[in-house]
């Protein structure tokens, strides 16, 4: 006979304010087989745990149910206390009394009672029930995959390949470097964003550690923490990059303009290029969506020789190359090459995309005008289109009066609810770095509030105060525009109570962060879940913020919420740290609690094999030549789909057992 | 009522004002309210209480205020420095408006006849009638102050009509 030991948690108030604990405990007592029932203010506290352990060790209790909150974060901890005191860990139960039973009936107290007792008689029934089982343990394979080299990802990359692992470093643009790259300086030191970023970029480009796979994303991602195999697609680059030496003298004869994503749409950008100035690799592609195959040559046919003068036509790009590094008579291939890699760990580092203007059409997006705040970047950038020149595009003339408009897209119900958290200071950065060098300029800035939660931050804001910035509170409903290019304001200031109006040069908007438009596919490939806001979600928004549903997987940066650099790097440095701990212990556990088929019960009707989430599930012909299911034990997550599936009940999902899950709810019943 | 163009208004030239007669913090003011949160004359219900005076100011409304009243109503109490959290010193820009005002003659009506006390005898307010109760408890009739000095009476004359209350010529 089972001696069951139940214990029951107050949980503080969470519980204990809704729920008669003491009710609760005296009822478990006149449970069959329970053999103590007792409470503590907090069971997972050291005195709570010790509870459990004496009377373990007293020889009292050898099934545990402990009635407190969700098993998500506290499991762990109460198994342990078994597994100290020789106790087989999975003879453990957790009755949930707080997510569902006080923290939703706490208007009804006496009903929250009853609905304890019932959650506790139904781990009582299952406890009884349950049966040892043993951890299994698979071999890691060293080396880490970071997808995404913006700086998040450059930097858990590096701090992974500083630990001795190997990494591949993945990100689909020609270059690392991402929107740090793009941006001029950084708040609140204005220290130049090239001048911080481009050396770490050279560190991962020759870190002897780090492969780096520019101009390719990922195409599959299969397997499981330790194991994962990974197909990543290199782009073709049309350009021999052994050869390349990035001089840059194909873009210059490539007769094409199309835009530049570098400088956020302002200028254009050959079909032969290289990403920006400073890349890392540095190195050229010829964008095929863009190349119009001139001179003739097509992309993939073979080179005609000129009658003329008996040497081969050649195409400008090819013509220009020092190198002898673009050939065009290559054969075409849109899918790219594929490599296939064995990592143990992956970060993804996706980073975020900046709404566009056009989203908003009450703020004249039809004006070269009205810009948003990383177009302003690139145009006050040293590497931007003007050469760093404040000239606004219409006509190339200085302006004279700025407007900057906040909350553009985020805390707005039809577009995004929640704070993009970096704008107010980027903001007063670029106001700043304007007034600074233009000291005439009217610089006007209507912001709902001003949000500076940082070190040395709301100093910052309040420097802008002294220059002469004004701040208005007040978000801007509209713009005109006005004859001349320019553009009339129409805001409010809260404080005056009044209507304002603002005939502005140029003006800058806050677009809302959010993540790019394709990445529903991506997130599918890795089975990452996104939170309401669309980004991606973390375990726990407070104590997993790294992890992920996946074990194995990890976040860093803006893919799982806007952030600024500081923060950014921070997380990046503990996905790299948490993505290490699998590779370091060099095996990682398999839970037990996963489905197993009885091979003799098994018909072979392949049923389960479709239906498995995971592709854990394969049909095995036996030893008298007949078709049965097989379940690969590191895919297998233990949801349970095969096992409610099976015709033959010859699936068993271990710790949720048919005959258990019926106890619970027999005791449910009656 | 017509919503106000902040591109036409002379802001910077108010702005300047404003710290040229002591409120040099008016560009340090964050409307937080809490200096309207003490005041004795936003709780009095004057209109033109501190935070709302600074922000008229700042965004270059003079002409539409210089003629209110509310900042007579100051009463030097300074609560409002001492709870300032950007020391943008509330009260001194009370008083650098009530210059501003006084330059314009926007000084209320009930202002003349202290001035002129105080022009005339050295005190603001000064009643005769205290004479006969001075002289009931033993004092002397006139306070040993500048009410019986004459010569104290014209150094304070020779102070006020050579100094930017005199160019007001209401003495």
């Amino acid at each position: 006979m089972a001696k069951v030991g139940v214990y029951v948690c107050h949980c503080g108030s969470n519980i204990g304010g809704v729920v008669d604990v003491e009710d609760v405990r005296k009822h478990a007592e006149t449970l069959a087989d329970v053999t103590v029932s007792r409470e503590n203010l907090f069971m997972c506290s050291d005195p709570g745990q010790e509870i459990i352990r004496q009377d373990i060790k007293n020889g009292l209790v050898d099934k545990v149910v402990v009635a407190a909150c969700t098993p998500r974060t506290h499991e762990p901890i109460f198994r342990k206390v078994l597994e100290g005191e020789g106790l087989n860990k999975y003879l453990f139960e957790m009755a949930n009394i707080r997510d569902q039973d006080s923290w939703v009936h706490a208007h009804d107290k006496d009903g929250a009672t009853t609905k304890a007792k019932k959650i506790v008689d139904s781990a009582v029934a299952k406890a009884k029930n349950l049966m040892p089982l043993e951890d299994k343990y698979v071999d890691v394979t060293q080396a880490a995959l970071v997808i995404g080299g913006g700086v998040a990802g450059i930097f858990s990359a590096l701090e992974l390949a500083n630990m001795g692992n190997k990494v591949y470093l993945v990100e689909k643009e020609p270059s690392i470097g991402g929107v740090m790259a793009q941006l001029d300086k950084t708040f609140p030191t204005n220290d130049c964003s090239a001048c911080i970023l481009t050396p770490v970029m050279v560190d991962a480009g020759t870190h002897p550690n780090i492969e780096l796979l520019t101009y390719s994303e990922i195409d599959s991602v299969e397997g499981y923490i330790g194991n994962f195999d990974v197909k990543i697609r290199k782009k073709q680059a049309y350009v021999d990059w052994k050869k390349c030496t990035g001089c840059g003298d194909c873009a210059e004869a490539c007769p094409v303009r199309t835009p530049n994503d570098y400088n956020a749409g302002l200028d254009n950008r050959s079909a032969a290029y290289i990403h920006f100035p400073q890349a890392v690799p540095k190195k050229a592609v010829v964008d095929m969506g863009a190349c119009i195959n001139c001179g003739g040559r097509k992309i993939g046919s073979e080179t005609r020789i000129s009658k003329k003068t008996g040497k081969p036509i050649l195409a400008p790009c090819e013509r220009a190359c020092p190198a002898g590094a673009i050939d065009r008579s290559k054969a075409v291939d849109p899918d790219g090459e594929i490599l296939d890699i064995k990592v143990g760990t992956i970060v993804v580092a996706t980073g975020l995309k900046v709404m566009e203007k056009e989203n908003f059409k009450n703020l004249a997006p039809d004006s070269p005008n009205v810009l948003t705040a990383l177009q302003l970047e690139r145009l006050i950038s040293a590497t931007g289109p003007t050469g760093g020149k404040f000239l606004r595009p219409s006509d190339n003339e200085k302006p004279k009066t700025i407007s900057f408009l906040s909350c553009i897209g985020s805390r707005d119900e039809k577009h995004h609810t929640y704070c993009s958290r970096v704008c107010c200071m980027y903001m007063i950065k670029q106001a700043k770095l304007l007034k600074e060098k233009y000291p005439e300029l009217n610089i006007y800035m209507h912001f709902m509030d001003v949000r500076t939660p940082g070190k040395d931050f709301d100093e910052y804001y309040t420097g802008a105060l002294d220059m002469g910035i004004k701040i208005i509170r007040g978000r801007v409903g509209g713009i005109d525009m006005l004859p001349g290019d320019r553009l009339k304001v129409m805001g409010y200031d809260a404080d005056l109570a009044q209507n304002i109006e603002v005939d502005a040069d140029l003006v800058v908007m806050a677009t809302a962060i959010e993540l790019q438009d394709d990445i529903k596919p991506f997130a599918q490939k890795l089975s990452l879940t996104l939170d309401g806001s669309g980004f991606f979600k973390e375990l726990h928004p407070k104590l997993k913020p790294v992890e992920t549903a996946v074990e194995g997987i990890f976040l860093a940066g803006c893919c799982q919420g806007p952030k600024d650099i500081p923060d950014t790097v921070a997380q990046a440095k503990g996905a790299a740290a948490a993505a290490a701990v699998p590779l370091a212990q060099g095996r990682v556990k398999i839970d037990p609690t996963i489905s197993e088929i009885d091979r003799e019960k098994c018909s072979g009707c392949g049923i389960c094999e479709p239906l498995c989430p995971y592709s854990a599930i394969t049909m095995v012909i036996n030893n008298e030549g007949q078709p049965r299911a097989l379940i690969e034990m590191t895919q297998c997550k233990g949801c349970g789909v095969c096992t409610t599936a099976c015709p033959s009940a010859a699936i068993e999902l271990h710790g949720y057992s048919e005959y258990q899950i019926l106890a619970q709810i027999e005791a449910l019943t009656f | 009522m017509a919503a106000l163009n902040l591109t036409n208004m002379t802001q910077e030239e108010v702005i300047q004002a404003v710290v040229d007669n002591g409120g040099a913090g008016i560009t340090k003011c964050i409307q937080c309210n809490a200096c309207a949160s003490v005041c004795p004359v936003a709780k009095a219900g004057f209109p033109l209480f501190g935070r709302l005076l600074f922000r008229k100011l700042q965004t270059g409304h003079y002409e539409e205020i210089i003629e209110d009243a509310s900042s007579w109503a100051c009463q030097a109490c300074n609560r409002c420095t001492e709870i300032c959290p950007r020391d943008a010193k509330p009260f001194e820009i009370v008083f650098a408006f009530r210059r501003m005002q006084a330059a314009e003659l926007a000084i209320s009506t009930s202002a003349f006849t202290p001035l002129m006390n105080l022009h005339a005898t050295g005190h603001a307010v000064y009643s005769e009638a205290s004479r006969e109760l001075r002289e009931k408890v033993g004092l002397p009739p006139a306070p040993v102050t500048s009410i019986g000095d004459e010569k104290a009476q014209k150094e304070i004359q020779t102070l006020l009509d050579n100094g930017p209350m005199g160019e007001l010529g209401i003495f």
